[in-house]
């Protein structure tokens, strides 16, 4: 959260607009949001849920402190990096540990998610699949930003940056966070919707797709080194990217009209509206990948902020109350009344700041279409603003602001979520 | 219905989903629950297998049972064999 608000910050101060993102300074703002906000939390949301979806304890757990350090300086190191580029010799350094760190932080998580994940049971389901496929694409988009910035930095290692960079793009958002978030959401999105969980043809066929879309991405990785063009490629993964798309909506519609939970929560009913974002970014991809420019922004920002961050906020305030609740009140269960999950959330709260978030995303995303400067100012007001708002209803929801005064226990839970691979507090001792 | 038995329904009525606000009957995830002599025996499931909750509700079953009148020891066993589906909840009372 504090690289959400800082890149925000950072984009707002230095006057970013629609037609500045070849900028050093754009580009480093543009990786502390990427990585900074949006990967760091993708790596930690599987850290936390591939224990769920393997139904087995977190393998390595002890490497998740230090993988988390070393991201985080990583991203710092290569987002100082790009300044180099604007003739600050003193950041170039940084520029070339920045990959190093990331990619040994990469490795330690991989390393954390595929012990736990790899054993005969689990590789049967698709969604555990797409979360191996998904690690591909990470290993995909740390080789071809490496090579990137080996070329950038004047070494021998040097690649064709104006082929590299679609190829990279995609390795991020769709090969990474996207493949991620569709194997993590099946699962979720039923536990939310109390919708049966039985994997579905569209399911299987959408795992096919992203294997096969991985595929196409590593052999263009391949090509990029012989310097050859990945031009038909790119043509191939759209296609895949907009059948994959459409199973994936379908099979998300699937859950929704079997739920059990009459009236949807806050967090699904948000996660709807980031559906429809990766839909638009998808349907925005032929027109990216055929023209560039003005419509290959608007498909990034539509896919980073309309679907992969509308889709984040909106399940983190849930799942921090959830953690919150285990925290305190899980010992109490069967001795004592205990609230329920719901009650240290306040959706009256939360929900305008997300609805603030999802038109701010729309704003920014038809501004960047049109080269409306103004628009896409207005949008990154308005997507700090919201930013701001979840974040004080997160530190809200770990002091329990929301309970009842004789509800709270006598001691609040330290702010930063601890391990729960800890035992939990005992709150017998607070109550 | 014996007095003891429906001392146990009420008693797993108590224990409370915190995900839904249901109870655990409710849920559907009380496979069986019987009172022998002084001990009772309940087989129980999660909504889902990895749930980090698991231990913790099977602990607080254990906890809720252990403070029945006559109910000296308490026997709670987790199975996920039949899984627990949205098909097991009772229907929700308008």
């Amino acid at each position: 959260m504090m690289a959400l608000v800082l890149s925000l910050l950072l984009a707002l101060a230095t006057g970013i607009g629609p037609e500045d993102f070849d900028r050093p300074e754009a580009l480093a703002i543009v990786h502390l949001f990427a990585l900074g906000w949006l990967a760091q939390v993708m790596l930690g949301a599987l850290v936390q849920f591939v224990p769920v979806l393997a139904a087995r304890p977190l393998a390595f757990s002890r490497l998740a402190l230090p993988a988390l350090l070393t991201s985080s300086f990583g991203t710092l190191a290569l987002a100082g990096g790009f300044l180099s580029l604007d003739g600050y010799d003193i950041a170039r350094p940084f520029f070339l540990l920045g990959p190093v760190a990331l990619g040994l932080s990469f490795a330690m998580l991989a390393v954390m998610i595929l012990s736990t994940l790899i054993t005969r049971q689990t590789l049967r389901l698709p969604e555990v699949r797409m979360v191996i496929v998904a690690l591909a694409g990470l290993a995909g988009l740390w080789l071809s930003g490496a090579a990137m910035v080996s070329t950038l930095t004047g070494s021998r290692l040097a690649v064709d940056i104006s082929q590299a960079l679609p190829l990279h793009m995609l390795f991020g958002i769709g090969g990474f966070l996207t493949f991620a978030a569709c194997g993590v959401s099946y699962k979720l999105f039923a536990m939310f919707l109390l919708a049966p969980e039985a994997a579905s043809w569209q399911r299987r066929a959408v795992f096919a797709l992203a294997a096969l879309m991985a595929g196409l991405m590593m052999t263009g990785l391949v090509m990029l080194a012989g310097a050859g063009s990945v031009a038909p490629l790119l043509i191939g993964v759209c296609g895949i990217s907009l059948a994959g798309c459409a199973l994936y909506l379908d099979d998300v519609r699937r859950l929704w009209r079997a739920r059990r939970r009459p009236t949807p929560e806050l967090n699904m009913s948000c996660s709807r509206v980031a559906l429809a974002f990766l839909a638009l970014s998808v349907l925005l991809l032929p027109f990216a990948i055929w023209q560039g420019g003005a419509l290959a922004r608007a498909s990034v920002f539509a896919a980073l902020v309309g679907w992969l961050s509308t889709l984040t906020l909106a399940q983190m305030i849930r799942i921090t109350a959830f953690l919150t609740w285990i925290q305190i009140f899980a010992p109490l269960i069967g001795r004592r009344k205990v609230p329920v999950v719901q009650s240290l959330t306040h959706p009256r709260r939360a929900g305008p700041a997300l609805t603030i978030w999802s038109l701010s995303a729309g704003i920014g995303t038809l501004s960047l279409a049109t080269g409306f400067h103004a628009g896409f100012r207005l949008a990154l007001c308005g997507l700090l603003i919201a930013a701001t708002q979840i974040l004080c209803e997160l530190v809200a929801i770990r002091c329990l602001s929301h309970l009842a005064p004789p509800e709270r226990p006598a001691r609040l839970p330290p702010l930063i979520l601890p391990s729960l691979m800890n035992p939990p507090h005992s709150a017998e001792n607070q109550i | 219905m014996t007095d003891l038995a429906a001392g146990l329904e009420q008693t797993l009525r108590r224990v409370v989903d915190p995900e839904t606000g249901r109870d655990l009957i409710a849920m559907g995830m009380i496979y069986e629950a019987r009172i022998a002599g002084t001990c009772a025996h309940v087989t129980m499931t999660t909504t889902t297998r990895g749930c980090p909750l698991t231990e913790m509700l099977r602990l607080g079953v254990e906890a809720a049972l252990l403070a029945m009148a006559g109910i000296e020891t308490a026997e709670v066993r987790l199975t996920w064999d039949p899984a627990w589906t949205p098909e097991r909840m009772e229907p929700l009372s308008l």
